[in-house]
């Protein structure tokens, strides 16, 4: 089974010393946990400069996900990309002020997707970019094992929302999702360094699912997203 | 290998968000999916507004699948029958210890309301489970460490380590400390990593793997340990060593 972890972060954090500092430490974290590929952010575009676009090895194991900022003081839509993550806290800006809509539309056109961390902006800001946009292809990261209810209302209202693993960890809760919505609306992912990578890894070969959909989720899904 | 202990996990559902299905039947699934053997619990109704029908229940749950739980008695400090009600529960088979939750309690865990408890479980030789939380007012690390100084022969186990990955090094100074004091693993935002962490700063001898489930995912819980990058001998004392020798006498 091919596995692409679709949430990762790699380069060094401010919170620790991590393996995936840099790209062959990514590389043999990913060889140890048995994941194929990953989409990684760079942290120096989480945490330094989010329109500087910062350098990284070119591996084909390694999927280069872009930030995407709004308005005049931003990055526009990264050119060459399929997968963005929008990060509203942390580079302040407001992802359904004028700025952000237009920016989600010029997204949704050319069919990039993007990722969104539900601490960073929570679930009414989903709510109300999914409702402005409601063909941009959304995939809701860091979720966290308390807000499944509020992902139902997400997910129920809006078909392009997506969820990746990562910290959905409730009792049975990616089942659920899988059940209710679709194997195809759930997608694996660590969030490492910052969160775990072992545990999602393991429940992904533990999952109470049909191997075609835990397939479906393992890559499938991110494969189908990046073209 | 024998089967895992989880020493950490719960019955019943919780207020504050969804558990699709929060049925023993589907935890017992889910164990017998990856290795988990035994698993010592509390109810999270007990936890939560009613200490005495969640320890009821507790009972029932434990009669209804033999060999697959231990149980923890939740301690209320509020309940002013709660010495002679825990005392009682922990006559019955299958009970091995106690479980403080003091910030949901709102009660200290070094405060004059646990005093019985630890009480009780130093006659009893019994285990201590306490939620613990760093940059809690009721149960950060240092609690735990004053309760430990004050009760040497009671052992005790700090809930997720801390919990937050910022007081791991709080907790473990504890831990190295204090002999009585246990780490146990079980938070959503610890990670394997974490893990190998505390393994180097304590020693796996003074950690057991818990899994917070039903509230978590029980697989997340063991494969963070199961993957993480530590020798199979101390992933062994996690699983199953640590805990095996604390549970001595208390069944």
């Amino acid at each position: 089974m091919r596995v692409v972890d679709v949430n990762r972060i790699v380069g060094p954090v401010p919170t620790g010393d991590v393996p995936s500092a840099d790209a062959p430490g990514l590389l043999a974290e990913l060889d140890r946990l048995a994941i194929n590929a990953a989409c990684v952010v760079h942290s120096h575009d989480l945490y330094y400069d989010p329109t500087a676009a910062a350098e990284l090895p070119a591996d084909p194991r390694l999927i280069r996900v872009p930030v995407a900022v709004p308005g005049p003081l931003g990055t526009g839509v990264p050119a060459g990309a399929r997968v963005v993550r929008m990060c509203p806290a942390e580079h302040r800006f407001l992802l359904t002020a004028p700025h952000g809509i237009a920016l989600a539309r010029e997204l949704a056109e050319t069919g990039v997707a993007v990722l969104l961390a539900l601490e960073s902006v929570g679930p009414g800001e989903i709510h109300r970019l999914a409702t402005e946009v409601p063909s941009l292809r959304i995939v809701v990261i860091n979720t966290g094992y308390r807000a499944l209810r509020e992902l139902a209302d997400l997910m129920d209202t809006h078909p392009e929302v997506r969820v990746d693993t990562a910290t959905l960890c409730g009792h049975l809760a990616v089942e659920w999702v899988a059940r209710r919505y679709g194997a195809q609306r759930v997608l694996f992912g660590t969030g490492a360094p910052l969160t775990d990578d072992a545990g999602p890894r393991f429940q992904l070969d533990h999952l109470e699912l049909p191997a075609d959909e835990v397939e479906l989720i393992a890559s499938g899904n991110i494969l189908e997203l990046l073209g | 290998m024998t089967g895992i202990i989880d020493a950490h996990g719960h019955l019943g559902a919780w207020f504050a968000f969804a558990i699709p299905d929060s049925s023993t039947e589907s935890l017992v699934r889910v164990m017998d999916g990856c290795g988990v053997a035994t698993m010592c619990v509390s109810h999270m109704l007990a936890i939560g507004p009613d200490s005495r029908a969640g320890n009821a229940l507790l009972l029932q749950e434990i009669e209804r699948f033999p060999g697959r739980f231990l149980g923890y008695a939740v301690y209320d400090p509020h309940d002013p029958e709660a010495a002679r009600r825990t005392a009682d529960l922990l006559d019955v088979p299958g009970m091995i210890g106690l479980k403080l939750h003091p910030d949901t309690h709102e009660h200290a865990l070094d405060g004059p309301g646990y005093e019985a408890a630890f009480e009780l479980a130093a006659e009893r030789g019994c285990v201590v489970l306490a939620h613990g939380m760093f940059g809690s007012p009721w149960c950060g690390p240092q609690h735990f460490a004053t309760v430990a100084a004050r009760h040497p022969s009671v052992k005790l186990l700090m809930g997720h380590a801390g919990l937050f990955p910022a007081g791991f090094p709080a907790a473990a100074e504890v831990a190295s400390k204090y002999a009585n004091v246990t780490l146990e693993l079980c938070g959503s935002r610890t990670t394997a990593r974490h893990v190998a962490g505390l393994v180097d700063a304590v020693g796996a001898d003074r950690m057991v793997f818990g899994s917070d489930a039903l509230f978590l995912d029980l697989r997340v819980g063991v494969g963070r340990v199961q993957l993480a990058p530590i020798d199979q001998a101390d992933r062994d004392l996690l699983l199953f060593g640590t805990m095996t020798r604390l549970l001595e006498g208390c069944r």
